[in-house]
């Protein structure tokens, strides 16, 4: 895998306490923005018009109908069918009737072909499914005012609230439907491309991380090994025959870590690199120390293993080792016994490159314990799952953006705000707002463009400048603000879990996922909402 | 407005449309093939050989991913070539192959992105493997990628002879050519039953020999297509180059028999008889010449027409013989013909195999051997131009680099007067040539101790 799946990781509790903050925070700030704006307009009697509209808008939330938000999805689903949305198909259809010219020879496929199908056929479901959402999410309600057709509802007895509930479950299902169509004729395909014979490479590998350190070549813990010129600085190196090793701590390892013969089996996908040459036709050596963290003479080290480079390679451990003939039980001997310092269940594991002047690389994510393997299934059909998550969060943005703003704009609005959301957007954004990026904020750069000043030319200490300074420190605040309301995608991104053959892990992408999309479910109905209340349909 | 009815507008847009067509079906008339040359536009293709016919096999899913695409070609295709970037920095090789079959399905006839992509998985990609088989395999990969190119432009020179280079360079003189070239007969990869790749090696030849057939192929190709990667006297002199390059591996595989012999002759008759009688042009007074490289006295009485314009024929075939190397690869081949030599290789030979498997009485004896037959035979007046070239002078200051150690390892005086000493003292300034000596000698046995 080419990232740290713990980098996902997000503790619920956490999680939730800054979301009432900032959700909180947010209310209390259209509330008195309200309060201040009718008081302004209408003077003392706004007090009254404020607190009516409240308790409206209250009444409203808890008297949500389940029958007339089922029968506006309806309404929404039809729509979205008579404008023709299922035409996706066609394209879907003709991708997948040529996908196959694209993707090379079937009859000679190798175990990272398997990855760039699967990927293939996740990201085309998305891709295909999205645009469509957007457009439906954000030209409903527009289309409905321009036309005058939401008279026709908002007569009725339907409140508000449920026309932007009905319309964002409406959209949502419609691209729920379209992805599970794509997604079983993507499954069925994948099948069909992969040959009888390579059929094993379809499979979820369940791993158990550890956390990793290194030790330099004195010995020194660090957190990170040698950089051996790789742009891509993922992966640190450690040096051979010396005391450089990538130490792993594995936690709560018990019985159910071991394999139906009682064995360990660590996974590792170890990167070699070569200082010289030397003998070409002989691989690089490793070799695997496991050992009690609490008393480190007890260890087991095995032979010295080839790497195998850009694949993996299992390393099979006994439960009972043998070393100067006494017997370990990995499991009671090499693991803690727990005490007040140490908690039970730790085990230690050590990597070392055996051959001189020669490196191994290595990532925490590239040694594990494997457990036993799930069906391919399993883990495709949990990377859909994120895709109609993904879905549902469109929606909710596209209705609740086209309730404030017209149609294209809101369809800008969301498109920005999904590409926004990848991961090196918000990695951008955050070095921006952190000001680590070279070159300041957006008066300074546009004056070091004008003047044709380098990003790292020191600037004159004048009046002016700490005026630009203070008015872009302003804006990186904005941007700050802005940020926070952006959803994280990079939770979302289980297909590349499944086109790596791992099953898509709870803990650091689906609750993750699960959490961002509930997230923007309140905020984005209460927004819709207060603003299709406030907003004088007349007007086109 | 007018005062048109709908249906009237209507009629007024159909005549329209067809007054429209008219000169649209008349300029893209599709020509029959045979009889009929079709309209302007078929007739200007044929001519200038525009069709995507003309200019390579048709690739359907490439030729509907265009037209799908519309105007979003460029857009498409730098966003491709960003993840190239990305996907080869972040070493996730098949993403990146993918990729690069997306970029030249959308840019078939854009030479370059064959070419540097064929570079990348060749040389580039292959770096990043550590076993050598799997560096084997993306070597390959680039190869077959060049071959493509070829077969989707037709008319590309360029692309003929980079398929040949990787052939011939990257296979013949990688780091591991020793495997390479092993491989390019046998492949590792069980799919070929110990046979050679037949994408690339149908015939089951020498890499040497089938990158001669592709700068054949590039050099016939250049007579209509020029090419602009080499100088052309240089070009036009690979498919020769490639055939010494063919003998000389011969030799280091230890093979100094008949088929060893056959392959220098062939080496001086293309240098000498084919290559050496091509035909160049050069300014001789004030009109244009064509010369040789290999001219008889009577060519350039004959081209120069007076005697003060022979000197310059003379000098324009020096300066093309210089650029080429000409003389010393003209001698080398005579050389190489000579029984006395082949022996001298062979004793050299010996004596590398004996000294690695540690026989160092043995491994002396040969070194000597080897030394002696290149000190008589560099001494011979015709062949003194060897001695001008590093080359040959390479093998020769290796032998005595074997010869000399094994003195020392014995911690025996070495003789005052030995074979090649002139050599050695002529070359011992040549830090290039001596570091180059060295570092083969520490590379091929010094790990052996």
């Amino acid at each position: 895998m080419y990232f740290d799946p713990a980098e996902n990781f997000i503790y619920p509790p956490y999680a939730i306490y800054n979301w009432m903050i900032v959700a909180g925070f947010f209310t209390a700030v259209v509330l008195v923005v309200s309060l201040l704006t009718l008081l302004v307009s209408k003077g003392s009697s706004g007090f009254g018009v404020f607190f009516t509209e409240l308790i409206g808008m209250l009444k409203d939330v808890f008297s949500l109908s389940p029958r007339r938000i089922w029968a506006l999805t309806r309404l929404t689903f039809m729509e979205a069918y008579r404008r023709k949305a299922l035409a996706v198909f066609v394209v879907f259809g003709l991708l997948f009737m040529f996908a196959g010219w694209f993707m090379g020879d079937s009859k000679e496929i190798q175990p990272d072909q398997v990855k760039v199908y699967i990927s293939f056929v996740l990201t085309a479901v998305s891709w295909l499914t999205l645009p469509v959402v957007l457009i439906l999410a954000c030209f409903g309600i527009p289309e409905d005012i321009r036309l005058r057709s939401i008279h026709t509802v908002v007569t009725k007895p339907a409140r508000r609230i449920e026309i932007v509930l009905g319309r964002m479950i409406g959209v949502s299902m419609i691209g729920w439907l379209v992805l599970s169509v794509m997604s079983v004729v993507g499954y069925l395909w994948i099948v069909r491309q992969i040959p009888q014979a390579s059929q094993e490479l379809l499979k979820c590998r369940v791993p158990i991380y550890g956390l990793v350190s290194f030790k330099d070549r004195e010995g020194n813990y660090g957190k990170e090994g040698i950089n051996v010129g790789d742009i891509w600085a993922f992966r640190s190196y450690i040096e051979g025959a010396t005391k450089s090793r990538a130490e792993w701590r594995f936690f709560n390892v018990d019985e159910t870590m071991l394999d139906s013969e009682g064995n360990l089996r660590l996974e590792n996908s170890f990167s070699a690199f070569r200082s010289y040459k030397g003998d070409m036709t002989r691989p690089l050596f490793y070799d695997i120390k496991l050992f009690n963290i609490e008393h480190p003479e007890i260890s087991y080290t095995t032979q010295p293993q080839p790497v195998n480079e850009f694949r993996s390679k299992q390393d099979i451990i006994p439960r009972k080792v043998t070393v100067d003939d006494v017997q370990y039980d990995i499991l009671n001997d090499l693991t803690t016994k727990g005490s007040d310092k140490v908690p039970k269940g730790i085990l230690g594991i050590e990597v070392a490159c055996i051959d001189r002047d020669q490196y191994i690389g290595m990532a925490r994510s590239d040694l594990f314990i494997r457990m036993p393997d799930r069906p391919f299934w399993v883990g495709y059909w949990k990377a859909i799952f994120g895709t109609a998550l993904t879905v549902l969060l469109v929606s909710m943005i596209g209705v609740a953006a086209s309730t404030m703003v017209k149609a294209p704009i809101a369809a800008v609005l969301t498109a920005v705000m999904y590409i926004l959301s990848g991961k090196n957007p918000h990695q951008f954004m955050d070095q921006l707002v952190a000001g680590q990026v070279q070159g300041g904020g957006v008066l300074e750069s546009v004056y070091r463009l004008v003047m044709h000043l380098g990003p790292s030319t020191e600037l004159p200490a004048n009046p002016a400048f700490t005026v630009v300074q203070i008015f872009d420190s302003i804006l990186m605040n904005f941007l700050w603000l802005c940020k926070q309301v952006i959803p994280r995608s990079q939770y979302f991104n289980m297909p590349e879990y499944v086109a790596n053959g791992f099953d898509v892990p709870w803990a650091t992408s689906l609750i993750p996922s699960l959490l961002v999309t509930s997230a923007f479910i309140i905020p984005c109905v209460m927004m819709g909402y207060f603003a299709l209340r406030t907003r004088e349909l007349e007007s086109k | 407005m007018n005062n048109m009815t709908s249906q009237q507008r209507k009629l007024v847009y159909l005549i329209g449309i067809i007054v429209l067509l008219i000169p649209i079906i008349w300029l893209s008339l599709p020509s029959d093939g045979k009889n009929k040359p079709g309209g302007v536009l078929s007739q200007l293709r044929s001519q200038y050989e525009l069709g995507e016919s003309d200019l390579g096999d048709v690739d359907a899913s490439s030729a509907a991913m265009n037209l799908v695409l519309l105007g979003m070609r460029g857009v498409a295709v730098n966003l491709l070539w960003m993840d190239l970037d990305l996907q080869k920095d972040m070493k996730r090789w098949a993403e990146m192959q993918a990729t690069t079959e997306s970029i030249v399905r959308l840019q078939p006839h854009y030479e370059k992105v064959w070419d540097f992509n064929g570079w990348n998985l060749a040389y580039n990609t292959s770096a990043e493997w550590d076993a050598v088989p799997d560096r084997y395999y993306w070597v390959k990969q680039g190869a077959k990628f060049l071959k493509r190119g070829v077969e989707r432009n037709k008319r590309s020179t360029e692309l003929l002879y980079r398929t040949g280079k990787v052939i011939e360079h990257k296979i013949g003189y990688a780091d591991e050519s020793i495997d390479y070239r092993r491989y390019f007969l046998s492949d590792p990869d069980p799919a070929f039953n110990k046979g050679p790749d037949p994408t690339i090696n149908p015939e089951g030849k020498d890499n040497f020999l089938v990158g001669k057939e592709w700068f054949d192929l590039a050099c016939e190709s250049e007579l209509t297509r020029p090419q602009h990667i080499l100088d052309r006297s240089l070009f036009r002199a690979t498919p020769a180059r490639c055939q010494f390059d063919y003998a000389q591996s011969l030799q280091k595989d230890g093979k100094f028999g008949e088929e060893t012999r056959a392959a220098w002759e062939q080496a001086r008759k293309d240098w000498t008889e084919v290559y050496g009688r091509e035909i160049y042009h050069a300014q001789i007074g004030v009109e244009e010449s064509d010369i040789r490289l290999e001219m008889t006295e009577e060519e350039i009485k004959q081209v120069a027409g007076n005697p003060d314009d022979e000197l310059r024929v003379r000098r324009a075939v020096d300066a093309y013989q210089k650029m080429t190397n000409y003389r010393y690869w003209r001698t080398r081949a005579f050389a190489e013909a000579e029984q006395d030599t082949a022996e001298a290789h062979r004793s050299i030979f010996e004596a590398k195999q004996a000294y690695k498997a540690q026989e160092f009485d043995n491994a002396r004896k040969a070194a000597l051997s080897g030394m002696e037959g290149f000190d008589k035979l560099l001494k011979r007046p015709e062949y003194a131009i060897l001695v001008e070239e590093d080359l040959l002078c390479e093998e020769c200051l290796l032998g005595w680099k074997i010869w000399d150690d094994i003195y020392k390892v014995a911690g025996e005086k070495i003789p005052d007067e030995f074979p090649l000493k002139w050599l050695l003292e002529l070359k011992q300034g040549n830090e290039q040539l001596m570091a180059s000596v060295n570092k083969q000698f520490r590379r091929l046995f010094q790990d052996n101790r």
